[in-house]
């Protein structure tokens, strides 16, 4: 599958303002315009352009200090509206994608550019636009649940009236009205699960970032999530997802990508995934893609006849 | 309010909160800890003492208990917040939002300085009704306390980030500020001590800041104020810098 960008020929090594060499195509704006629900920042201009896609990775390497090299040259790009599945194994390098995305961690070459604002030289507007919900909850123990909400937009800039109205809508949709004053490390796996969504919604990102957002929950609060995944994407927000169920990528996402030792391996619908490794379901596709074809359904259905 | 200045504001609204969450922990046991100092040194042992350089044990001792309980808490504060907040992951909070690496810092510096702050306060309000604390030199005791309290919020700051597990902030309170408190001149003047103790107590940079607060309350001084001033501006401009260079560098916060 060819890697869904091209070329930039643009000049190398320019000086970071924050700390480490870029290439030059970092430092170039992205489009035009405006996109998605819910807009609080607009993207940077330039003269007529086609917009900007929401989140455009090229060829993105992070080599850790410990020497582990997590990403190799990754390359994506989704668009406005997308939703957008990422597949790999443990270790694959997701995780760390998702947080080169987010300013958790610093890429050693590469750029990326969310709605055209690249992540390092224009940080404040490209974080702007992203909400995460993270693999681990990483709730501060010493807030409660309605202050955990108000404290991230309030880091959002949010000015404290909407922060007031938003948090309360946001309490209602996730059923977290009852415990909004309970302190987080009191709250249910599940609960967290929620909160930890809706704390991500809360500045109204135009890209949500879900990193396994349905590990280890019950079935019901996992279609509920489901749910809501589908409307806020219906209503314009871009959704950037990982996940470890198969089906669930495959109901959900429009696009998905396979990753694999840091590398992008495939990249299209379910269907075409499958086509590429000539299998028939995304899930033998993934089992191809992991080396384990010998545990495929069909494979194991026909042994046991 | 701008976007930034709301930020700002949350972020260190965060910094107050947690330690006003814990207040027994985080002003009530370091108060009362300051009023048995005064109990101890000033009531029991200030009956033997009983002057020094003119002045009342008591009184004497009280400053650098003033300045102690802000740079402690200021310190601690920052320190823990940091370290904490590393630990549950919360920080990728901060980290993931727009805020500026200048907008962290000061957040987090100023966490650590308003607790230290009043504790200070409540020990000088506390200490006023139990002596007669006199202020000579408000213009030297206001920018002193100022930058003693933000040269330890720094310092806590600096801790906390380098910190990987509690034992690293235990380490640098117990094993290096309180010793350097200690021997800097809080319970004693530095010029009764015996050689090499004198002078090796002016390599010392807390004995400097104990020595301008003193001044400020009593205006009794051991070493140049001047000097004093600039050496501690200098210091907590050199800390303010080392600070925002690792915050920009996302030095053991981003992979």
């Amino acid at each position: 599958m060819p890697p869904a960008y091209a070329a930039t020929g643009d000049p190398p090594d320019l000086e970071c303002p924050y700390g480490h060499r870029r290439s030059g195509a970092s430092r170039r704006a992205g489009g035009a315009g405006s996109l998605g629900s819910g807009v609080v920042n607009a993207s940077p201009s330039s003269d007529g352009a086609a917009p900007p896609s929401a989140l455009r990775i090229e060829d993105l390497v992070k080599r850790y200090q410990t020497g582990v090299e997590a990403l190799r040259g990754v390359s994506l790009d989704i668009a406005p509206g997308e939703l957008f599945g990422l597949l790999g194994p443990n270790g694959a390098g997701k995780s760390t994608l998702i947080h080169c995305t987010t300013g958790l961690a610093q890429p050693t070459s590469g750029s990326i550019r969310v709605f055209g604002f690249d992540a390092i030289d224009r940080y404040a507007d490209a974080r702007q636009a992203v909400g995460l919900a993270p693999q681990e909850p990483n709730l501060d123990w010493f807030l409660t649940v309605e202050e955990t909400l108000d404290y991230h937009a309030g880091y959002f800039g949010m000015p404290k009236r909407e922060r007031r109205e938003r948090s309360r809508e946001l309490l209602e949709t996730f059923s977290l009205t009852e415990k909004r004053d309970e302190r987080t490390r009191t709250l249910s796996g599940g609960m967290k699960r929620r909160l930890i969504l809706a704390r991500a919604m809360m500045h109204r990102p135009r890209l949500l970032i879900l990193d396994e957002p349905t590990a280890g929950v019950d079935v019901e609060l996992r279609l509920e999530l489901w749910h809501y995944v589908q409307r806020i994407n219906q209503e314009g927000t871009t959704i950037l997802l990982t996940t470890h169920y198969l089906e669930e990528a495959e109901q959900l996402c429009d696009r998905i990508a396979f990753i694999a030792e840091g590398q992008i391996v495939g990249l299209g619908t379910s269907q075409e995934l499958a086509a590429s490794y000539e299998v028939e379901t995304l899930e033998d596709a993934y089992l191809a893609l992991v080396g384990r074809k010998e545990l495929s359904r069909s494979h194991v259905e026909v042994t046991a006849s | 309010m701008s976007a930034a200045q709301i930020r700002l504001f949350t972020l260190w609204r965060r910094e107050a909160n947690r330690f006003m969450k814990i207040k027994k922990q985080t002003i009530g046991a370091p108060l009362l800890e300051t009023f048995l100092y005064i109990s101890v040194f000033g009531a029991a042992l200030g009956t033997r003492i009983d002057q020094l350089h003119g002045i009342d044990y008591v009184v004497f001792v009280i400053p650098g208990l003033i300045m102690m309980a802000w740079s402690i808490n200021a310190f601690t504060n920052n320190s823990s917040s940091i370290l904490q907040q590393k630990f549950q992951g919360a920080i990728q909070d901060q980290l993931s939002s727009p805020a500026s690496p200048l907008e962290l810092l000061l957040a987090f510096a100023f966490g650590g300085f308003m607790r230290g702050l009043i504790v200070a306060a409540l020990t000088f309000t506390a200490a006023s009704f139990l002596v007669d604390l006199p202020v000579e030199h408000v213009l030297v005791l206001v920018p002193a306390l100022f930058l003693v309290g933000l040269f330890f919020s720094l310092l806590g700051v600096v801790i906390g980030i380098r910190a990987e597990q509690f034992d690293d902030v235990a380490f640098a309170q117990t094993f290096v500020l309180q010793p350097l408190i200690f021997l800097g001149g809080v319970f004693y003047s530095a010029s009764l001590l015996p050689e090499p103790f004198q002078t090796l107590t002016h390599f010392n940079p807390i004995y400097y800041m104990i020595n301008l607060v003193r001044y400020g309350f009593l205006g009794y001084s051991e070493a140049s104020i001047a000097l004093s001033l600039l050496a501690l501006t200098a210091a907590t401009t050199a800390l303010f810098l080392l600070n925002l260079r690792l915050f920009t560098r996302g030095y053991r916060l981003r992979a």
